[in-house]
């Protein structure tokens, strides 16, 4: 249960990635079969006074999956593709969902491939999306329709152009997380090497 | 009225309470005989926490259904799920789908472990908490902080930095493939999708009603979840399926016993005494037995169990066998001029002789511990003597001389009489004796035993393939195999348990079994919850622990230290299992813990992936540890079985003497001569046995027991007349035999193998008494002129 819980978290964050107030901002996206960036994370705990820093790149490929990898302060990555969602901690694997026992697996892709076709009305199933779009850039707000997945993800606030650019993720406990993406790639050649034998 | 007809009146007025009764419980109480399909396992009641361990096991299942609805992806199987229960809806008080254990009922449970989640910790971590370094603990919180998306983790991050919990929760997870998704609950086995449908009945899964309206209905909600996409498939589990097949089974069987041996002894009748008179008079004979067995039982078992009618159902032909002597012998006796209460007074002997042999035969099956057989025996006994006091008590007085005519059966009797071989000392007689000791002796040196359970009951293969491979899917915990924790109080138990899992850990990691399900895997004793705790103060929460280390690390102050600190330790008040079973997230394990039983606390162990090869290793791994006990129920019913084999075996031996100190005050040195041919014809059917390749089991020898009382009467009825072979007694031991083989030998057709077994025995045995007791008179025979004793 938790883990459908924890899982349709990173569901909904994932889904940031390109989501929308749906026709308008699915028709301002791009849709790269190939899409990397790098993205900067600064998380705000409740008591803390400083940040907590951190960075790395992500990759988004069509047909595959997603690579997420924190390289600073610790390298760290995750990997979701079709059958698996697995988490490396260093060369360990501190984490592995198999999509044939875990159906938030298939559930979490299919979303994510279904947001990258440009496909909104499945992430409506689950969110009320609430947003506004000008002429090249746009900003939403996710709310989880179901009260229980409300209250463990919080709110999520998104905004973005031709990609998304910012992310923020309130939780419910106060801890603030801000995702900014820049360096935006696509095409073959924005998979590096190490993130292509990853895959 | 008659002096003489007294006792015929006073019995009138039992048989008028009997009809009262009988009217009573089918029409106004609506007897309904059950299908138990336990009723025929042995019972265990010398221990109260075995007996309520076991009854645990079973009671959560026997009131449950679970279905499968499977496709090759998941909207489908989701769509036909809906299609499914739209069918079952309108009929929810029949079946309920079962909400309590669907999403929202767990958030109470979690809600109460969050506030206990400092003690709630796997083994694996805390074992790495007494040998990882405080660099791994710092490492691990750090990663969970800076992970993307802040880490897979339930609540926030300050409740739980170092993962602890979340792997808990984790590993509970594990304990069932069962997943909630879209609102549904999901199961695969990797290639299909599955939604899984739990329901609860809401009907007594043993009532015959209840069996004829769900059967059908989940029949019909198969079928429209089949129909709009033919490749659905629909996986149904559930003690009622076994019930409701066991039970028409066993419907049809006593129909077709019934109805055939009615048929066949009114046939029988007919053609020896070619009047209608003679049929009334054994139907009534028989028909009060009926009753008085039915009534007698209600009174005794206050239920009837379907079983026990399907065997109640051979009790027809061998009723019967009482009235026919007596109206044989009164056909006999119409050439003098003999009243019926003098030839009653004359057959009295032999007729209580008869009847008391025969009642042994059945009330040896009451001393096995199986109460379906208990209840056979006790059935069919009261039926011989309501029969028996029947003819005992209005035979003289409804039957006069001239009341039954000859027919052309009695003088074929007669003269086939006349043909038959006797046992002489002659050359040809040791031939014979030769031929028989060589073919009992191959024979017998074949014959072994076999004590399996399906001999109790044997579903139909479809229902256990549906069964299995629900089991399979939803990798559920075996029914008949687990351990009993006992303890002197409830910490006791829990402590014992988790000795027991710790060593069943190693198991599960080598994948003998996939898991197993404990109370104390959600709530740890006492003692473990006071360790763990001790555990994380000292290497998490200390002044030089991983929690100061990690804060030096995110730049956090004393302050934030003293705050994460105080928020950890509220959360590691002691757990008690009280408190969890209060919890509706306590229901996949509810059944597990047994409380407070016969002055001590107990819990059960269940075990997931249990295959045969496993049990031996299972059973090794629960040795030597206190208060700890292996059951395996399967294996136990076969050892009873086994037991009481060999013990009935010895039964079967002692009772012929017995029987021959009973005989011998009357017959003397002819004593082995109404013994014998039961004897041999025993030893026959177990020849016969060996020699088509069967296996003994207990119910052929508990037939063999019975077919020492009803064989005996045949060697009685012919001893009772000097020189032993008097055509009447010939005749009554045909029609005796005739009828006894037809209700017997349908029994052999049952598809309960025990009732088959019984039925084929006392088909063979009978068949071989009839044609050899006539071999053991030693005398001629004398014409039927002269048949008066």
């Amino acid at each position: 249960m938790k883990q459908l819980r924890a899982c349709s978290f990173m569901l909904a964050l994932l889904a940031l990635l390109g989501a929308a107030p749906v026709a308008k901002i699915q028709t301002m996206l791009a849709k790269p079969k190939v899409l990397c960036g790098r993205f900067d994370q600064s998380k705000q705990l409740v008591g803390l006074k400083k940040p907590l820093i951190s960075n790395g790149r992500f990759c988004v490929v069509v047909d595959k999956g997603v690579l997420w990898r924190t390289l600073q302060p610790f390298p760290n990555t995750l990997k979701l593709t079709r059958d698996e969602i697995i988490q490396l901690r260093g060369e360990r694997v501190a984490l592995r969902l198999d999509a044939k026992q875990e159906p938030t697996v298939r559930m979490i892709n299919s979303v994510l491939f279904a947001l990258l076709a440009g496909d909104l009305a499945q992430l409506e199933k689950l969110f009320d999306v609430d947003g506004t779009a000008q002429d090249n850039s746009w900003s939403v707000t996710l709310k989880a329709r179901e009260p229980g997945l409300a209250k463990a993800i919080g709110s999520i606030a998104l905004d973005g152009g031709v990609y998304v650019k910012n992310i923020v993720i309130s939780e419910t406990g106060g801890d603030r997380t801000a995702i900014v993406f820049s360096a935006i790639q696509t095409g073959d050649g924005a998979l590096t090497a190490d993130e292509a034998a990853l895959f | 009225m008659n002096r003489r007809n007294l006792p015929a009146w006073l019995w009138a007025s039992v048989v008028c309470f009997l009809l009262a009764h009988n009217a009573y419980l089918w029409l106004g109480e609506r007897l309904e005989p059950d299908s138990d399909i336990l009723a025929l396992l042995p019972v265990e009641e010398r221990d109260p926490v075995l007996k309520k361990a076991f009854t645990h096991m079973v009671d959560s299942a026997q009131q449950r259904m679970i279905v499968l609805v499977g496709a090759d992806d998941w909207a489908q199987a989701s769509r036909a799920a809906g299609t499914y229960l739209s069918v079952l809806a309108p009929r929810n008080n029949l079946l309920q789908p079962d909400e309590q254990i669907t999403d929202h009922s767990q958030q109470d449970g979690i809600a109460l472990a969050r506030q206990h989640r400092l003690v709630l910790v796997t083994s694996r971590d805390e074992a790495a908490l007494r040998s990882q370094p405080k660099q791994y603990w710092v490492d691990t919180a750090l990663a969970k902080l800076y992970g993307p998306f802040g880490g897979i983790r339930p609540g926030a991050w300050q409740d739980d930095p170092f993962g602890l919990f979340a792997e808990w929760i984790q590993a509970r997870a594990q304990e069932t493939p069962v997943r909630p998704r879209d609102g549904r609950l999901f199961v695969s086995d990797g290639g299909r999708q599955y939604v899984v449908l739990p329901f609860r009945l809401r009907v007594p899964a043993f009532s015959m009603a209840a069996q004829e309206a769900v059967v059908p209905l989940l029949e019909k909600a198969r079928q429209a979840a089949r129909k709009s996409n033919p490749q659905v498939e629909v996986v149904a589990a559930g003690v009622i399926l076994y019930a409701a097949a066991a039970g028409a089974q066993a419907k049809w069987e006593v129909s077709i016993i019934g109805i055939g041996s009615l048929l066949g002894i009114v046939a029988l009748i007919w053609l020896t005494f070619y009047s209608l008179k003679p049929i009334a008079l054994i139907l009534l004979s028989v028909g009060v037995g009926c009753l008085g067995a039915l009534s007698m039982c209600w009174l005794l078992f206050e239920r009837i169990h379907l079983l026990t009618l399907v065997f109640g159902a051979s009790l027809i032909g061998a009723a019967q066998d009482y009235g026919t002597y007596f109206l044989c012998y009164r056909l006999a006796a119409d050439g003098q001029s003999l009243d019926s209460y003098q030839l009653l007074r004359r057959l009295l002997p032999a007729l209580v002789l008869a009847l008391v042999t025969t009642v042994i035969g059945y009330l040896a099956l009451a001393l096995t511990p199986f109460p379906g057989l208990r209840q056979m025996a006790v059935f069919s006994a009261l039926g011989l003597i309501f029969a028996w006091l029947t003819v005992i008590f209005w035979f003289p007085a409804l039957v006069r001389a001239g009341t039954v005519k000859s027919a052309p059966l009695v003088q074929w009797c007669a003269a086939s009489l006349e043909r038959w071989p006797s046992l002489r000392r002659r050359r040809s007689t040791l031939w014979v004796a030769g031929l028989f000791i060589t073919f009992a002796a191959l024979g017998l040196s074949r014959l072994e035993g076999q004590d399996d359970i399906r001999l109790l009951q044997n579903p139909p293969k479809e229902l256990i393939d549906e069964q299995i491979k629900l089991s399979r899917r939803l990798d559920a915990p075996a029914p008949a195999q687990f351990f009993i924790v006992r303890g002197a109080t409830s910490e006791a138990v829990l402590q014992r348990e988790e000795a027991l899992t710790q060593r069943l850990e190693p198991l599960v990691e080598k994948k003998i079994i996939s898991g197993y399900q404990a109370v104390s895997s959600w709530v740890p004793s006492l003692r473990t919850q006071e360790t763990r705790r001790q555990l994380i103060e000292q290497r998490l929460l200390n002044d030089d622990g991983a929690l100061a280390a990690l804060a030096a690390r995110i730049g956090a102050d004393g302050q934030w230290i003293t705050a994460a600190r105080d928020r950890l330790r509220a959360a590691g008040a002691k757990l008690t299992p009280d408190d969890f079973l209060k919890t509706s997230a306590a229901e996949p394990v509810r059944h597990l813990w047994l409380g407070q039983v016969a002055g001590s606390y107990a819990g059960i162990v269940a075990l997931r992936g249990v295959s045969a090869t496993s049990l031996p290793l299972l059973q090794q791994a629960g040795g030597g540890l206190d208060g700890v006990q292996w059951v395996d129920k399967v294996g136990e019913i076969s050892a009873v079985l086994a037991r009481y084999r060999k013990y009935m075996s010895w039964v079967v031996l002692l009772s012929y003497f017995a029987i021959y100190g009973l005989l011998y005050r009357r017959y003397r040195g002819a004593t082995w001569r109404a013994l014998a041919p039961t004897a041999l014809a025993s030893v026959a059917t177990l020849a016969l046995l060996g020699l088509a390749g069967q296996s003994l089991q207990l119910f052929h020898v508990l037939a063999l027991m019975l077919l020492l009382g009803v064989g005996v009467d045949y060697g009685i009825f012919f001893q009772e007349h000097p020189g032993g072979r008097d055509p009447i007694a010939w005749l009554a031991v045909v029609l005796s035999a005739l009828s006894t083989l037809l209700s017997f030998g349908l029994l052999s057709l049952s598809k309960t193998p025990a009732l088959q077994a019984f039925g084929s025995t006392i088909l063979i045995g009978t068949v071989t008494v009839w044609l050899i007791v006539p071999c053991f008179g030693h005398e001629p025979p004398r014409r039927l002129e002269r048949v008066a004793p």
